[in-house]
């Protein structure tokens, strides 16, 4: 029992860092109809960009956070110009074609500037210990769930109760009214994707203290970032908040009671079997659309 | 005349290894592999306008069981080939059903999901398919008929010329395909679904077997790679493989026969123009696809083909 907890502990570490990357891939993808495979790179920059901040300039922890937010938006507001404005009127295909295109500039960049070497972040917090019942964890491990919820919180009471929120949320209903009602669409576009990509990238900072930071890990969180947004329901925040957690979850008990080869594949089986008997997903409700 | 230009141009090809260097070749042949890819993924996407992601994994699939299979039975290349075509293809038919359901974003993610798991399934199962050092494949060899040795495929130049030969009858079968009534079904299918099956065109099977084909395509290509290099590892059958061949058919021009030819082989011979740069050379690639896909969205046989009809 007492190991079980532990599994779960660090299922929701993880699942925490899924549910920021993929809260950000159905926002993009829900309001603007985006496929942004990119997303993994602005984990991966975010990363870098924090680690960066702390070891090579020696910012405290709040500010290199700071940092990885401004740094990460300002990533989503280029990524905008590049996957978004030049591809109104076409179909998914092409945003997908060329946010690949993104993907592998970027990591071939961060490849050829910061080299392959991985890094870790150790702070101050690392060597902290904290046990609550028989859980224990490094005191920066326990922060990421506890960022991952401040962060979630506060974009969904944006989403809610500011004007940019309901702008945002309008557009993920119905484009066109949300136009004739009087939103400013390209501003919505440009937001959304600067919040989506610091979330990634912050993200991306919170994760290097727990895996290495090197230039391809993005691949992978951006590929279980996609499940996540599949069984939370295209554009369903909530649902991507809950189904990244379950994911983290289930990866978690899965590498410790069934066989740690499947961890990686659990999800996508999941995904498919979703796909098949709910294609709405977990918690999306079917409805059609002329 | 344009079966005398056909012509010319497999004959230059063909010639192309006594002109070029060993490395050229290579690069020519791995040309001729993502051929074969790129027009299959083409039968799907592109004629029926079903949206994959998997070519990759159906590529890996072809490859890993021609290795399985010399590893464990001890065949050789003329009992694989037609195996790893057949599983390959059978894989295919399993995407192609839930692909009956699903559309557009939805089917774009079950085939991620499908690539994914292939490979992940590759690079786990250790003791099935070797794990991420892979698995040695023997060469083709002698190649005999009624008992008397025709010729070797041990040499670079030996495979790229039995590629070439395969490639070649794989695409003329690919084109009379699309000239039968099954091509011109898949055509309907992409153009209107609903319409096509209220003509009374059998849709589940028209997905279907565009599904099939284009997996056996990859499961060809990917038999014939695995003798080629020698062995197989789960890394030369990513997603980013995948992605790649979708921007060869996108960058050529998809549901034209020729476009994902052309993607192919320019996307395939691209790195190689920039010399000095070749460190760059991925970085570059992705920009340029960036690029490509922002200013030619219609491909480039599209482009050429829009030009042509403004200037008539």
């Amino acid at each position: 029992m007492d190991l079980f907890l532990q599994y779960l502990a660090n299922g929701v570490v993880i699942g925490s860092s899924y549910v920021l990357v993929a809260v950000g891939l159905t926002l993009i993808f829900g309001i603007l109809g985006v496929v942004n495979f990119a997303h993994g790179e602005f984990y991966m920059l975010g990363a870098y960009a924090g680690v960066t901040a702390v070891t090579l300039f020696g910012m405290p922890l709040p500010l290199a956070l700071a940092v990885v937010l401004v740094f990460s938006a300002l990533l989503g507001f280029g990524a905008e110009a590049i996957l978004h404005k030049p591809m109104k009127n076409r179909d998914a295909t092409s945003s997908i074609i060329s946010s690949f295109g993104l993907a592998v500039a970027l990591q071939n960049a961060a490849l050829l500037t910061l080299g392959p070497q991985p890094r870790l972040l150790k702070t101050e917090f690392s060597t902290i210990p904290i046990e609550l019942g028989p859980v224990f964890m490094p005191l920066q491990r326990a922060l990421i769930p506890v960022a991952m919820m401040v962060l979630i919180g506060a974009l969904y009471l944006i989403l809610r109760y500011t004007w940019t929120g309901r702008s945002l949320r309008s557009m993920s209903q119905h484009a066109t009214v949300a136009r004739l009602c009087g939103v400013r669409v390209e501003r919505v576009a440009v937001v959304t994707f600067m919040v989506g990509a610091a979330l990634a990238g912050v993200a991306g900072f919170l994760m290097s203290s727990v895996f290495m930071v090197h230039p391809i890990i993005g691949n992978m969180i951006v590929l279980k970032a996609f499940t996540v947004v599949i069984l939370g329901g295209m554009g369903n925040i909530l649902g991507a908040a809950v189904a990244g957690l379950l994911l983290g979850i289930t990866e978690s008990m899965t590498s410790a009671y069934l066989a740690n080869g499947l961890r990686d594949i659990i999800g996508f089986v999941i995904v498919i079997a979703v796909l098949l008997f709910r294609p709405q997903g977990l918690f999306g409700k079917a409805f059609e659309r002329s | 005349m344009k079966k005398l230009a056909i012509l010319l141009v497999v004959a230059l090809v063909a010639a192309a290894p006594f002109v070029v260097g060993g490395y050229e070749t290579n690069v020519l042949m791995n040309a001729l592999l993502y051929v074969i890819l790129a027009t299959g993924l083409n039968l799907v996407a592109g004629y029926c306008g079903q949206f994959s992601f998997a070519q990759g994994a159906f590529y890996g699939i072809g490859a890993y069981t021609t290795a399985i299979l010399s590893r464990d039975l001890g065949t050789g290349f003329w009992f694989n080939f037609p195996v790893g075509i057949a599983v390959a293809g059978l894989f295919g038919l399993l995407l192609g059903i839930p692909a009956l359901r699903l559309k557009g974003h939805f089917l774009a993610i079950v085939t991620i999901a499908f690539q994914t798991i292939v490979y992940l399934t590759l690079s786990q199962w250790t003791s099935f398919t070797g794990g991420q050092t892979g698995l040695p494949v023997p060469s083709i060899g002698p190649v005999s008929l009624f008992g008397t040795t025709l010729f070797e495929i041990t040499s670079l130049r030996s495979y790229f010329w039995f590629t070439l030969v395969i490639a070649v009858i794989l695409l003329f079968a690919v084109w009379r395909l699309l000239q039968s009534r099954i091509g011109r079904e898949w055509i309907a299918i992409r153009d209107d679904e609903t319409l096509a099956s209220a003509v009374g065109l059998d849709t589940t099977r028209g997905k279907l077997t565009a599904f099939v084909g284009s997996a056996a395509l990859a499961g060809a290509a990917g038999v014939i790679t695995a003798h080629a290099m020698r062995g197989v590892t789960p890394d030369d059958f990513t997603i980013w493989i995948s992605a790649t061949v979708v921007a060869m058919m996108i960058v050529g021009g998809k549901g034209t026969f020729i476009g994902p030819i052309i993607g192919a082989v320019l996307l395939t011979s691209m790195p190689e123009f920039l010399g000095g740069f070749a460190e760059y050379k991925m970085f570059l690639f992705g920009v340029l696809l960036v690029i490509t896909v922002t200013l030619l969205p219609e491909g480039l046989i599209g482009r050429v083909r829009r030009l042509r009809e403004r200037f008539s």
